[in-house]
């Protein structure tokens, strides 16, 4: 018995996606970096849009990769993917205003160099195996700063373990009030790799559409944005937390109901259930 | 059989490249002399400990009965789901289990890490059990062996036509458990090699004591142990590719080149994890 993984063929390249994703999440986690010239981090809630743009990209190169058939599920590509990108994304971290540039490049090593012992060690012969791992471990890596950008508003790594803590009126700097010192970052962790691979995993079978499928990546994205702008609360203005909180809800809704629209597009009939009604007069 | 399709199954073992043998040992030695230039020798000691750690988390995972979706079908032996959400869930119980008795010393984590994974596993394995014999109402048949090595039951009796065998026979349980403890023990060596670097780093880099510096340290070093944890449960599932029924199943032969795999990917991860705060403050 074997169940095919089948997906859709059509829609936009996966190289022009590729492109826009990479471009996209750059610009958008280059674009917090003015944070350090306002009062207050207003601009971290563009972390969250360089995580969602890498997770659209991530969508379609699991897309790609899992169409092979690896027989271990989709879910362990979306793990490989955060686990060499956390590494990735914190050794970056440390180098200042070129953290989203190193991040890309270290992930990238990492990358292709599991898929290079998926290939030629384990033996997988899979031809798309290391440009794959490599995108997806380069997604990994943006996915993980991008949140963690927008939790705490900068990409620097000194910015990660400080927080501050406000005691009897005095205001007081604690490693424990920070994004890695108060464990949020595993919290993050879950929220790319959960997001990274299910929209694959939800969508994939027969009549599988690539704008459904990216459209739920997207939907996924938000849903983790939603949670990172409420855990950012703790760690940056209230009023920049509102504005990531707000946009995040919004993307959330518009991308949720696109992508009930597209499915109800792709759905061989649709039943919109209703209340059931109280008969006249009481039963 | 697979669950999701599979590269193409040819028999007997496919021994890695010359190109992947190579690779390996060229990236090992790399991150050896890396480690030993960088940290000296408590470096290159941290790193062969991750090397290890890396290497028995690959070989654990290729103990524990993985059925994939079929299982969850009755059509396989195993634990319903992928060997990547199992590896998972072993490993990070051993790790919590390994942390909690961290400042015990070194011997009492790793034993700690090594029953929390084992610990998780035997109750995952017999509630599995419990439900498919009182729930399902199937047997446990093994399809790839005729007896139990260990009890001497016999299985072609009890196995239903067109199925691989189905449940989890005694044999398997004892499998899993070895693989939980094996993998709680490797992610447990990790974490902990990587917590004696940092907690020796971080006071001087950031100028305070080892008791503020302990949320980042722990952190940094449970979040690197979860992430390269799961780069190695994703090159032993490949390894796999789909199901194992534990260590009789003939699948197992082919762990060799998983820990190959492993011991490279950790030996790159775990440079990079080592080397973190070397480029802190050079930008």
């Amino acid at each position: 018995m074997t169940v095919k993984v089948e997906v859709g063929a059509g829609g936009v390249p996966h190289n022009k996606i590729m492109i826009y994703g990479l471009v996209g999440s750059l610009v958008c986690l280059y674009l917090t970096y003015l944070n350090t010239y306002l009062q207050a981090p207003y601009l971290a809630f563009f972390g969250g849009l360089a995580a969602v743009a890498a997770l659209v990209w991530g969508a379609d190169t699991i897309k790609h990769l899992c169409s092979y058939g690896l027989g271990t599920g989709v879910p362990s590509a979306g793990m490989i993917a955060l686990g060499s990108g956390v590494i990735a994304a914190l050794f970056g971290a440390t180098t200042g205003p070129l953290t989203p540039i190193v991040t890309l490049i270290v992930a990238a090593i990492i990358g292709a160099i599991a898929g290079l012992l998926a290939n030629h060690v384990v033996r997988m012969d899979i031809p798309a195996m290391v440009s794959s791992l490599t995108e997806l471990a380069v997604i990994g890596a943006i996915t993980v700063l991008g949140l963690v950008t927008m939790a705490c508003g900068t990409f620097e790594f000194l910015g990660m373990i400080t927080g501050t803590i406000t005691f009897l009126g005095f205001t007081m700097q604690t490693y424990e009030m920070s994004v890695i010192g108060g464990g949020v970052i595993a919290a993050i962790f879950m929220l790319g790799a959960i997001a990274i691979q299910h929209a694959f995993n939800a969508c994939l079978g027969p009549g599988e559409k690539q704008d459904r499928t990216l459209m739920l990546a997207a939907e996924c994205g938000f849903l983790s944005m939603i949670t990172v702008a409420i855990i950012s609360f703790a760690f940056i203005a209230t009023y920049a937390a509102l504005l990531a909180f707000v946009i995040s809800v919004i993307g959330w809704l518009y991308t949720y109901k696109q992508y009930i629209a597209l499915s109800k597009r792709d759905a061989y009939a649709w039943l919109d259930a209703k209340p059931i009604i109280e008969p006249k007069g009481g039963a | 059989m697979t669950a999701l399709g599979g590269p193409k199954q040819t028999a007997g073992v496919q021994p890695p490249t010359a190109m992947g043998i190579v690779l390996s040992i060229v990236l090992i030695v790399i991150a050896l002399a890396l480690a030993y230039l960088l940290l000296q020798m408590a470096g290159l000691v941290a790193l062969i400990g991750i090397i290890i750690g890396g290497a028995l988390v690959a070989f654990g995972v290729h103990f524990v009965p993985v059925g994939g979706a079929p299982a969850a079908m009755g059509q396989s032996p195993g634990i319903a789901t992928g060997v990547a959400m199992l590896a998972a869930g072993a490993g990070l119980a051993g790790l919590f289990a390994g942390a909690w008795a961290a400042p015990l010393g070194l011997a009492i984590a790793v034993a700690s890490g090594a029953i929390g994974g084992g610990l998780l596993m035997a109750i995952t394995c017999t509630m599995v059990n419990i439900i498919y014999v009182f729930g399902m109402g199937i047997p446990a048949a093994s399809g790839k062996v005729a007896k139990d090595p260990i009890t001497g039951d016999t299985f072609p009796e009890y196995k239903s036509q067109g199925t691989e065998g189905h449940g989890l026979p005694f044999v398997s349980w004892v499998g899993g458990v070895i693989g939980g403890a094996l993998g709680g023990l490797g992610g447990t060596l990790i974490y902990l090699e990587l917590l004696g670097v940092y907690q020796a780093q971080l006071p001087v880099i950031l100028g305070a004591t080892v008791e503020q510096i302990a949320p980042v340290a722990i952190s940094l070093a449970g979040i690197f142990a979860v992430g390269m944890f799961l780069v190695n449960a994703v090159l032993a599932a490949y390894n796999i590719t789909g199901t194992i029924e534990g260590p009789h199943d003939p699948k197992f032969k082919r762990f060799p080149r998983a820990i190959i795999a492993s011991a490279v990917a950790s030996a790159v991860a775990g440079i990079v994890a080592l080397g973190l705060f070397q480029l802190l403050g050079v930008f």
